[in-house]
Formats: C-alpha cells, structure tokens, sequence
C-alpha cells in the first residue's frame, strides 16, 4: 500500500511539472505578444508628441525629485548638479542625507551655498529624526532642498522627502543614476494623459551604464560590460524591462517599478502613508499598497510605464555584491507578498490580486523552490529506477530553450525599438552570453532566490553594501589604452 | 470539504490500483494459458481437463493424466500445477479448463477477478519471465491465428507524459520560430526602409533648396508636376517611401522657414499633389495614419481639408481627437470655439497643454471668444475655459467668471480662485471668504492661497476661525501664511507667546526669507 503511495505521489508530482513547464511557456509566449503590441503602440504615440510644451507649460504637473544619500561623498556633488540641470520647468530636488558617516553634507553645503533654515519639519509618516532642511540663498540654486536625518534607511529618507515635498508629483530615484535632460518631461506625460483613469505611478527603464560613455548627464555610447556578470545583468535588464514590464503594462498589472526610478502621485503616496520602512522591497511594497487603496476606494486608476531609456545606472559586476542584490530582492518579494495576502487571487482587486499576484507568487517567489524540488524529483526517479532518460532531456531541451528564445526576443526587441548596442562585437557578446547564461548563470541565481528564502525564515533584514566603480570608469580605462598606446 | 476529497481521492486510488492489476492479465486466450503455465501455482486455484469424448484410449494413456470418462468426455482430477498445461499443448490435443476456486467451480471471470484481488492485496506476484517456446516461432505462429498484441497502439503515444512534452516542443519550436523570424524580418525591413530613407533625403534635399531659392512664389504657383520632373522624378514620386520623405522633408522646413519660403513650400506642396496624399490619410482606418495626415494638414495649413478633420474632433482614438482639435484650432478662420465646447470626451491635462500652446499663438492674430468654452456640457471643457482666463490674463472675462461662480463645481471653483488670484480681482473677495467656509479641504486650501494675496478684514477674521479648527499641520502653515501676508500684528497675536511649539515653528519657517517658496 506504501509503495503504491509513493509511486501515485511520484506521478502526480510529475505531472506537476509537466503542467508548470507548459505553464512557464504559455506566460512567456503571452508576454512576448503583449509587449510587442505595447511598444508597437508607444513607438506610434511618440511619433506625435512634442515633448518641448512641457518643459515651460503652466499646465504640467509639478515634480519632486527625491534622491537618498548614504556615504555619497565622491560623487554627490556632480549628482546633484546634474540633477539641477534637467530640462523641466517646474521641479525642485531634495536630497536627504540619511544619516553619512562621511562628508556628503559639508560637499553640499559648500558646494551650494547652503544654510540651514527654520523649515517646519511635520512629520506627516514617521520618519527618523531630521536634523535640518537646508537651503540656498544663491538663486541658482533655489530648486535645491537639503535634509539632514537620522539614518534610517532607503525608505525612511524617502519618507522624509515626501514629507517635504511641494509638488504634485513624486521622483524616486537612486542619486548615483544618471538620468536623461529630457527624463521628467516624457515620465510626465503618462499622467498628463490620462483621462477616465487616475495615473498613480508611472515606471520607467533602467539601462546598464557599465562600461558606457557619459557625457552632460546622459549615456552617448553603449558598450556592453566587460565582465560576464554585467554581460548577464544587460540581458537580465532586456528581460525584465523591455519584455515583462511592458506587457504587464499593456494590461494594468505593473506591480514593480523600479526604486531607482519612478514617479508617483503625491498626495496617494501620502494617503497611504508613503514607503514601508520595515520590508526591503519598499518599492515593490509601495506599488502594491497604492493600488490596494485605489481598489479599495473604488477610484479607476492605472500604472504607466515608459520604455524610453532614461535612467542608466551602474550594476555590481562582482558575485558577492550581486548574490546579495538578488537575496536582498527575493526577501523583498517574499515580504511584500505576504504583506498582501490578502488581495490573493481576490476579485476585489481586479488584475493585480487575480494575474499579477498569483503570477509573482508562482514564478517568482517559488521559481526557485520549484527548480529545486525538480533536481530533488529526478534524484529519486533516478534513485527508485523509474527514471526516464527522454523525458528528462526532451524536458531540459524545452526549458533551455525557452530561455535562448526569451533572451534573444529581448535583444532583438532592443535592437528593433532602440539600437542601442550598435557594435557587431557587442551583440556577439550578447549572444554568446544568450547561449550559455543558462547553464553557468541561472543556477547560480537559483541558489541566491533560495538563499533570500532561508534568510527570509530566519529574520535577517538589511541591504548589504553596494560597492560602485564609479562611471568614469570608461572613460579612465579609454584615456589609459590611449596613454599606452602613445 | 476534506472528507469528500479524502474520499475522492481513496476513490481515485482504489480504481487505479484495480486498472493497474487487470492490465496485467492477459486478455486473449492463449496468452492467457501462457500466463497460467509460467506461475505454476496460484493460491487457492485448481483446475480440471476436459478432453473430448472422441479421444482414443491409446491417446488418454498417451496424455498420462488419469483420465475418467464422463458424459462430457475425458475429465482429469483436480490439479493445481498448471506448468502441466504446456506438456497437453504440446501433445496438441484440444482441450477446455473447468476452474476451481477453493474446490468450488468457477467461470475465467471470475478466475480473473479472483487473481486481481489477490495482486492488490499483495498475495500473489505473478511471474512476468516469458517461458521461451520449446518449437519454432514460425511453426507456433502457423498454429494460432495471428492477433496484434497490443492492439493499434504505438509505444510513443502509449508514454502520455513524453507525448505531451514532445507536443509542447513542438508548440513551443513552431511558436518560437515564428517569433524569431518575424522579428527579424521586421529588422531588416527596417534597416532596408532606414537605408531608402536617407537616400531619398539626399535625393530630396539638394532640388528642394533650388526650389525655393532659385524659383519666385509666382513661378513655382504656375508650374505644374510634370516640370517638377527634373527635381523630384515622376516614378519616384509614385512610390510611398519617396512621398513619405518628401513630405517630411517640406514640413521640416516649413517648421524653420519664414515668410514668402512658408508660401513656397506650400505651392510646392500643392503642386506635387501632397496635399492630396495628406487628405487621403485622414480616411484611413488606423489611427497612426489618420494622426499623421492630421499633422500634416495642421503643419501645411492645408484649409481645404477643414471639414473632414471636423468630424474627427470628437473620435473615440485619443490621439486622432487632439490632433484634430489642434488643426481646427489653428486653421479654422473663425473665433468660435464651438467645436471644442461641443466635445463630449474629457479633455486630459495633455490635450489642454497642447491646445493652450496654439490658442496662445492664434489669440495674438484673434480674439478667440473662450467665454463659449464656460457653456459646455463637458465639465473639463468648462475647467479648461477657466484655466484660458487665467493664462491668458482674459481681465474682459472675470465678470463672466463671476456670475458662473456660484453655480460651478468644487473644481470650478478652484480654477475659478486660481484665475482671480493670477489676475489680481480685488472685487471677488467676498467669493474668497464665501470659499473659505466651504467643505471641501481642496477648495478651502485653494481659498487660503488666494486671500493670501487678494484677502480683506473678513478674510483674517475668517482664516483666524478656520486656524482655530483644524489640527492639520501644513493647513495651519498655510493660514498663517496668508495671515501674515495680510494682517502681520494678528500673525504675531497668533504666533507669539504661546506655549504650542509648532507655532512658534511654523512662526519660524514664515520669517526665514530662505524658505519663502517653501
């Protein structure tokens, strides 16, 4: 009787995968097709803007750009600056130094003429002590807002800039990225346009700028990585960007957008009670909980999402950094799904608790564990002798597959909406790249998602250190070929 | 619940364990004797041969089985070694098996059925080792007629799971193939569209400038298009592609040209038919076409074309709408308005941007009669009206604005506060104070802001009450603001010596000139 248990269990778990593997490609197959459609339709849309109106239009919305500070003392000066200089006619830059233990504030405050003011701090979300807001007298510089606060983390210096904020809009965004002059004018134009549904956030496409040029703030030649992580992560960010965010924009389903860059409606931010400080996925948490409020209060709304390259920002080419990127965004997940249980394949909460929460429950939260339960099946097969050797390859094939035929759809998608990479070089490192992430790479990225849920059962909390090469790094490497070559 | 998916699933457990048992037994006859003969003994099974009456007493003794003769014919004693089977079949005398179940008779059904039960509790393990045939396959095969042992069934389809894997690769291949090659077709009819673009530009450019800097308004108004051959060759002007830059090109530079070079392009634009391509877009059905003939109607004042972009102003397409309702704006030689107060789609935040953006070049040629806009169905058509007084400081209209007033919505009203405020109406405090007792949070905030610059003795009274009663941190800020814009011996009254430490913050922030935008 046991034994016939065991060999039923045996079955049943088999046909698990089979209907999870034709699962996984039904999803990816929709998602191709949905995101074709979307930057089909955003390609046409943007033939017939004029992004020059907003920039000095009274009609355009007010925006607040938020950029936490920790230990940015070499670059923040030349950060803030650019961010000064952004092509917008109505916006103001606040910056929060959460709490650096080197010199980021005397940077600012020498370089930009800072004094601190009598600013009426309340704290409308509670944050960690602020220990001043600071200000410029020198006109130039009349847009800039300083604070300086107790650390308390990324979400809670987000916080703390929401509780200053002026504007209508919200920009969240990473002060080490480099973003586009034109960047607040086209992220803009979502919530401008809308007419039947209320825009409560709007995100936007992280590029790569490893190994690129930049000049006046914006990324003038793309070269793919020199490392194979990098390589890894451009392909990673074609994925995710490009493919996945796009089609779940095309349906309304966007449940992430990305804190290094995104915008938000002020006063739902507010209403919600701005950033989760205790989780860390607060960007994906925020997201989340603003479209409960909206479900719950009944109000029509929509997520936007512009594929234009905008932002660009420096990602960890060395394995420590990047395992503990990608523990840190599996607890996020894993946080911010249990948070929100409750919109669980709830109707109430239309497609965010029917599609988009079961979908990020299953292939995201649980891919690893999935994967791993797979390995642990086809030992025992192995193990009891029932183990079939071409099913167990015709499996593997499809699924390698899959991923050749996801990752290559996302570069050739890239190279149809964008060119960015134009070097023949550069797409054969992509390419090749294409070929083998999946044997060498995307183990390892399975282990770190089951490491993020170990970490997770255990409590730990934290976002680890992200170490930066800063963007010159190009550029010196360049000038230093050249020295060599003289 | 549980219960019935307990049951359910021992349900489910029972009949495949009863499937399992019965595929094992063979359902022809001789496999079945086969079957028999290779597990020797079967708890609790006998059997008995039954020979027919016809058999000789030489053949019986040959058999050496202890035959006796019965009405039915030669019959053995009960056996249950059943491997005797196959010394009788090799003697190949026919016979039939009587089945005995614990010494009592029974059919091969219930033979059957006995030997199941006996697998699935575990009792018996029938032998699965084939015996090899003691004679020839051949000669075997010549003796029984010839039956398919398993029966139309391939061994590919009879392995479910590697068949749906097969077929989902399959799926899967098919798909991602299409997809591929789709895509990079797409690429490379872009590429080769990119490569015919730049060398119709170049095509284009050089006659162009002759054009426009060689030939007068005159001469190029009485050429026709077969003289324009020599510039712009008739074949190419036939192909889309070519018509696509051409067009491009003129608009690009009309956009940068002045003057009598405008008149030129447009005479050049006629005369090569262009007018006509850009007419037909707009009967289109895509709405990217449509929204590109529009563009160029608007870009090339192409008047003729009035009445058609009319009918689209109120297209259920977003974009095709406001294009639509830009080129009436800037060609339609009449002031009214009516076509954008007849609109029944919300205006968005967009549309206004870009319609402000023509309004405001056209009102310096015409006074456009905005006032048409306060009268329309559409509330964010009204809104927009009010948002026009404002920008384009419309002082003429504020009586308007004022006797619409106490009729209008919440947000009306606070575009209506807004405009009084830019505009500097003095005359429209009492609506100020009148909002400031209002309800609505938004209203009463927009009411503060603006008695901040236009607020009488009644306002502080009104603004001092409305402190008193609210506990919300940065409306408190903004009173006091205001109150300090207006009456600074009350602010001091309300800031000075009191034991609340946020006024005294609050006190603070308003006199720190640093923060005065703030």
């Amino acid at each position: 009787m046991y034994s016939f248990l065991f060999y039923l269990i045996l079955e049943v778990v088999g046909w698990m995968f089979l209907i999870l593997s034709f699962l996984v490609i039904s999803v990816n197959m929709v998602m191709m097709i949905l995101s074709s459609l979307e930057m089909r339709d955003y390609l046409r849309k943007n033939q017939f803007a004029d992004y020059g109106d907003i920039i000095t239009s009274p009609i355009a919305p007010g925006v607040s750009i938020l950029a936490p500070a920790f230990n940015e003392g070499q670059t923040i000066v030349q950060n803030v600056k650019s961010l000064l200089s952004l092509h917008y006619g109505k916006f103001e830059v606040i910056v929060i130094n959460d709490g650096s233990k080197d010199d980021t504030l005397e940077k600012l405050i020498t370089s930009f003429e800072l004094e601190k003011s009598d600013f009426a701090y309340h704290p409308d979300i509670d944050t960690q002590a602020v220990r001043g807001v600071y200000k410029s007298p020198n006109r130039s510089y009349r847009r800039l807002i300083v604070i300086d606060k107790e650390n308390g983390g990324k979400a809670d210096a987000l916080n703390t800039g929401i509780n200053v904020a002026n504007m209508e809009l919200l920009a969240c965004i990473d002060v080490d990225c480099i973003l586009s002059s034109d960047s607040i004018s086209r992220m803009v134009r979502p919530f401008m346009e809308e007419t039947n549904k209320k825009v409560i956030a709007v995100g936007g496409v992280i590029g790569i700028a490893n190994n690129c040029d930049v000049q006046d703030g914006t990324v003038t030649t793309y070269r793919v990585p020199d490392t194979t992580l990098g390589r890894f992560q451009v392909i990673e960010y074609f994925r995710a960007f490009l493919m996945g965010r796009m089609a779940w924009a095309r349906v309304n389903g966007l449940m992430l957008i990305s804190g290094a860059f995104g915008f938000f409606r002020t006063d739902i931010v507010r209403k919600v009670g701005g950033y989760f400080p205790k989780t860390v996925g607060e960007d994906m948490e925020l997201i989340v909980r603003m479209r409960r409020f909206m479900c719950e209060e009944k109000i029509p709304y929509k997520v936007g999402y512009v594929p234009d390259p905008l932002c660009w920002t420096e990602v960890p080419e060395n394995k420590d950094v990047l395992a503990r990127q990608r523990n840190r965004w599996m607890r996020g997940t894993i946080e911010t799904l249990q948070l929100h249980r409750k919109i669980k394949l709830n109707p109430k909460y239309g497609i965010i608790g029917t599609v988009t929460y079961p979908f990020w429950s299953l292939f995201e939260k649980n891919a690893p564990i999935l994967e791993i339960t797979g390995l642990i099946y086809t030992s025992i097969l192995i193990f009891v002798g029932d183990f079939s050797a071409v099913y167990f390859i015709a499996l593997l094939i499809m699924m390698y597959l899959l991923s050749l035929l996801v990752s290559s759809f996302s570069v050739l998608y890239e190279q149809i909406a964008f060119n960015h990479y134009k070097d023949k070089k550069d797409l054969r490192k992509l390419i090749w790249m294409i070929l083998t992430e999946p044997l060498w790479m995307h183990p390892m990225v399975v282990w770190w998602g089951l490491k993020g849920h170990w970490d997770f059962i255990k409590g730990k909390g934290g976002w680890g250190s992200m170490i930066r090469k800063g963007f010159k790094t190009a550029e010196d490497k360049r000038n230093l070929s050249t020295q060599s070559t003289s | 619940m549980k219960k019935t998916l307990l049951s359910i699933l021992l349900g489910f457990c029972i009949s495949i364990g009863k499937l399992s048992a019965q595929d094992i037994l063979p359902k022809d006859s001789s496999e079945w004797i086969n079957f028999l003969q290779i597990q020797n003994q079967i708890p609790g099974l006998g059997y008995q041969l039954v020979f027919p009456p016809s058999l000789d007493s030489l053949e019986v003794q040959t058999l050496k089985l202890d035959l006796t003769k019965s009405d039915s014919g030669w019959v053995s004693g009960i056996r249950e070694d059943f491997s005797l089977l196959a010394q009788v079949e090799s003697d190949r005398v026919n016979f039939k098996l009587l089945y005995f179940i614990f010494s009592s008779q029974n059919s091969e059904e219930a033979v059957r059925e006995y030997i199941s039960n006996l697998m699935r509790n575990g009792d018996f393990d029938p032998v699965t080792q084939k015996v090899k045939p003691k004679e020839d396959l051949v000669a075997l095969a010549v003796k029984s007629p010839y039956a398919p042992v398993f029966g139309n069934r391939y061994t590919f389809t009879a392995d479910l799971k590697l068949f749906v894997v097969t077929l989902i690769i399959g799926f899967f291949f098919i798909t991602a193939l299409l997809m591929i090659i789709s895509m990079l077709i797409l690429k490379a009819r872009k590429n080769r569209r990119e490569i015919l673009k730049k060398e119709y530009e170049e095509m284009i450019v050089d006659p162009l400038t002759n054009l426009l800097f060689e030939k007068e308004l005159e001469e190029l108004s009485k050429m026709k298009k077969a003289d324009y051959d020599p510039f712009f060759p008739l074949n190419y002007l036939s192909k889309p592609l070519y018509q696509d830059v051409l067009i491009h090109s003129i608009i690009g530079l009309n956009k940068k040209m002045k003057g009598e070079f405008k008149e030129k392009l447009k005479a050049i634009y006629h005369q090569l038919g262009l007018d006509k391509v850009s007419a037909a877009k707009i009967r289109k059905s895509k709405w990217h076409i449509v929204s590109e003939g529009l563009v160029e109607i608007n870009e090339m004042d192409l008047v003729e074309c009035l009445q058609d972009v009319k009918k689209l102003s109120d297209s259920s397409n977003f974009h095709v709408r406001s294009l639509a309702v830009s080129a009436l704006l800037n060609l339609s030689e009449k002031s009214d308005l009516s076509f954008l107060r007849d609109q029944t789609y919300p205006l968005s935040d967009w549309q206004q941007m870009n319609y402000l953006r023509i309004i405001k070049f056209v009102s310096a040629q015409k006074q456009l009669k905005i006032e048409m806009l306060f009268d329309s169905k559409n509330k964010s058509i009204r809104i927009f009206g009010i948002k026009l007084v404002r920008i384009l400081g419309r002082v003429d209209l504020l009586e308007r604005l004022a006797s619409i007033a106490s009729q209008a919505s919440t947000e009306e009203k606070i575009e209506i506060l807004k405009a009084y405020q830019e505009i500097g109406a003095h005359m429209e405090v009492d609506f100020i104070n009148q909002c400031l007792q209002e309800e609505d949070l938004e209203l009463v905030e927009q009411a503060i802001e603006t008695a901040k610059s236009l607020g009488d003795e009644n306002s502080v009274i009104l603004l001092s009450e409305l402190f008193q009663n609210t506990d919300d941190f940065s409306t408190q800020l903004l009173i006091l603001k205001s109150i300090y814009e207006l009456d600074k011996g009350k602010f001091d009254e309300m800031t000075l010596n009191k034991e609340d430490s946020s006024r005294l913050k609050i006190r603070n922030h308003v006199l720190d000139p640093k923060l005065v935008y703030v």
